[in-house]
């Protein structure tokens, strides 16, 4: 994983500042849609350019420096949108961008397919692949929706249906350990796929791997840690209110 | 990414400030680790059996008027490596029951390098051959057959327990755990061969 200089962040910090000093921040941003170039703007001007708590970032953006941060304040239940607008652009860079891209290299590294642990390399991914955009369609089709809802309720005070039957204990047990198989190809590349013509290709898929890693330690830690903690909290919320 | 799970930390410390203190540094150690915290003795138990403690924290207070405690606690979890977290006067006898100790005046590096080096001691203690086991390779073999560990259990006239501990080892020691990623690694290795595989 990327080391950083453990900075410190505070909302009055230049944003382009805290980007140089991590360029996988430019990933964040991406992830909470906001775009470069950055000028000479603060974390909080960006933040309310784009309606987006602070703190929310901050919490987020540490994550990714690997420093541990608590906010300064508990999160509300306004927060849940752009913490699905993070999720969700997120699964767009997985399905669309990333996966699609190992699979590229993979195809690329064994493109002599005499070797029988070369397609088993290829059929090993296209099911850790199936699985993963399993796990990822099944929150953009029922997880989120669902929590839209609960917000909708919340914020309109009634009128909204909620699925009775749902709630986010269910997705708690639903939500595999991708990152698993993740780390068994990164082993298999490193220690035991035999040698081929292509270095270069097996670094980039190495590279590649590594980007993905990183980018999903932090997106379940922030399902595991802050989603569904706030989401329970909205629906005792609610429970409270319906007795 | 490490080709090991995250090194699981338990911090039993009452002070917030101290505790705080202390995750900070662990965090910023480049380990990589999740860190838990108990605020008594009885959590510590709770903890350790819903999270795989690698290296338990602990200030000695909570050891202090509960020796037996601690000693059955020991021996009921041997791969947790115990550290105590020292900014008061304690008996020396009373330190000499854990496997190191913190002083609060130490530097953030010799914390972590302490850390690291209990976290690993189960590493190595199971996992120093690079190679696998005749029984591990059998094991393994089996599994690329796509056996389950019971039928593997009754294969090699084995307990299951056995098979999940040769298991364990040969994840630890190849970094792989799933059984597709393991059949690869049986590929390779020529342990089996495809055709064997087909069968």
């Amino acid at each position: 994983m990327y080391q950083t200089a453990n900075l410190y962040l505070s909302p009055d910090m230049k944003m382009a500042e805290v980007v140089l000093n991590n360029p996988y921040l430019m990933l964040l941003l991406e992830h909470f849609g906001i775009s470069a170039p950055l000028q000479e703007k603060t974390i909080r001007e960006i933040c309310d350019e784009h309606k987006l708590h602070p703190e929310v970032f901050l919490t987020f953006a540490h994550l990714y420096n690997g420093v541990d941060y608590k906010p300064a304040e508990r999160f509300t239940y306004r927060e849940v949108r752009s913490i699905i607008n993070y999720l969700s652009n997120s699964h767009s860079y997985y399905l669309g961008e990333i996966y699609p891209n190992i699979l590229k290299l993979i195809q690329e590294m064994f493109h002599d397919k005499s070797q029988p642990e070369q397609a088993m390399v290829e059929k090993f991914f296209n099911n850790y692949f199936d699985e993963v955009r399993e796990h990822l369609n099944y929150e953009n089709d029922t997880v989120f929706p669902y929590i839209t809802k609960l917000y909708q309720k919340i914020e309109e005070r009634g009128h909204v249906n909620l699925p009775e039957t749902y709630s986010v204990a269910d997705y708690q047990e639903h939500h595999d350990d991708i990152e698993e198989k993740l780390t068994d190809l990164t082993n298999l590349l490193v220690k035991y796929l035999p040698n081929n013509d292509e270095p270069q290709v097996r670094r980039k898929l190495l590279f590649t791997l590594f980007e993905l890693d990183y980018d999903l330690t932090i997106h379940s830690k922030i399902e595991d840690q802050i989603l569904i903690p706030l989401v329970q909290q909205m629906e005792n919320y609610l429970s409270r209110k319906t007795t | 990414m490490n080709t090991h799970a995250y090194i699981n930390i338990l911090i039993v410390e009452p002070s917030s400030i101290i505790y705080e203190g202390l995750n900070r540094i662990l965090s910023g150690g480049g380990l990589r680790l999740r860190v838990y915290r108990a605020e008594n003795f009885d959590a510590i138990e709770q903890c350790i059996l819903s999270k795989k403690i690698n290296v338990a924290i602990v200030n000695p207070l909570y050891v202090q008027n509960n020796e037996k405690g601690f000693h059955s606690l020991r021996s009921g979890y041997p791969a947790t490596s115990w550290v105590a977290l020292v900014y008061a006067f304690f008996d020396q006898r009373l330190l000499s029951l854990f496997d190191g100790s913190i002083s609060i005046s130490d530097s953030p590096e010799s914390v972590i390098q302490l850390v690291r080096q209990n976290a690993s001691t189960e590493n190595k203690e199971t996992a120093t051959e690079e190679v696998l086991s005749e029984r591990e390779t059998d094991v393994l073999k089996l599994l690329a057959t796509g056996l389950t560990n019971k039928e593997i259990a009754e294969k090699l006239s084995i307990s299951i327990n056995t098979v999940i501990t040769h298991r364990k080892n040969i994840t630890q020691k190849t970094g792989i755990k799933s059984v597709s990623g393991l059949t690869i690694y049986a590929v390779v290795k020529k342990l089996v061969s495809l055709d064997y595989l087909s069968e």
